[in-house]
């Protein structure tokens, strides 16, 4: 897993807009810049740029409708998104261990001197 | 599906008070978070928390902002924003640490915000501490030997 791969990977996620976008290509299984675009407060033509930076981060993948193209989300790319964040959760999970462990000496040591 | 935040929930055999003091102080905060800190627990307070690489030399840093203070109840803060920034929603990753006493001990609830309005690169840049976490069994020792330290002092 190359970092330059990860940073489009991020920033492709990291917009509220691209996100909503994956959230409704979820929901519906698949859509187009059009049918995408009228459930968003945003123009045909933005949807299709965020589709692009999508499609570069490989969390969708198209295929070709009439004109237009249809889109699906790729959910191994975006279970690797989620991944990371979880392995943020992790590292949290670790600082919480050493806050406990270390009240919990505090703790000890204060009822020894008693 | 919601991965905008992390919750953990659990339970602490000391008191609110000592976990609070864990949580809050920047002596406690190097311990937990190899993290070298400096501020007054006063809502508004703003520091920098510092990680340097023993191997590599390699400095890390970010910048701090204490936001709501109550022990031993609640302590939160900002950070992951750029320098010269002031913490605000948007620009940074909130951390709150909530306490409820419970029996003889403490319900720890924490919670990190802010990964959907900040965007992701937060957490890619929280991942790349990931390479500076040292672990757990190099610092639970010293952990140990430091907790003992200080119950002693008291």
């Amino acid at each position: 897993m190359s970092s330059a791969v990860d940073d489009d990977l991020w920033s492709a996620i990291g917009d509220p807009t691209r996100r909503r976008m994956l959230d409704l290509l979820l929901a519906d299984g698949a859509g187009t810049a059009t049918t995408l675009s009228a459930r968003l407060p945003v123009t045909r033509q933005a949807v299709t740029k965020h589709l692009v930076v999508l499609d570069r981060a490989g969390l969708v993948r198209s295929a070709p409708a009439g004109r237009e193209k249809r889109y699906h989300v790729d959910e191994a790319q975006l279970a690797r998104a989620v991944a990371q964040l979880n392995s943020v959760g992790a590292m949290w999970d670790a600082r919480l261990r050493r806050i406990k462990n270390l009240a919990e000496a505090i703790e000890r040591a204060k009822n020894n001197k008693k | 599906m919601e991965y905008g935040s992390i919750e953990r929930e659990l339970h602490i055999d000391a008191s609110p008070e000592v976990v609070f003091e864990v949580v809050s102080r920047p002596e406690h905060i190097r311990d937990w978070w190899s993290a070298e800190t400096e501020f007054e627990p006063v809502g508004g307070v703003t520091s920098s928390l510092t990680w340097t690489d023993k191997d590599t030399g390699r400095v890390e840093c970010s910048p701090f902002t204490v936001v709501d203070v109550d022990p031993p109840r609640l302590f939160s803060f900002r950070w992951t924003y750029g320098e010269g920034e002031t913490a605000a929603p948007g620009n940074s990753l909130l951390v709150t640490f909530e306490l409820v006493p419970t029996g003889e001990g403490t319900t720890l609830r924490f919670r990190e915000t802010g990964y959907r309005e900040r965007g992701w690169e937060a957490a890619a840049l929280e991942a790349c501490y990931n390479d500076h976490t040292q672990g757990w069994d190099f610092y639970l020792p010293r952990l140990a030997d430091n907790a003992r330290r200080l119950a002693a002092a008291r």
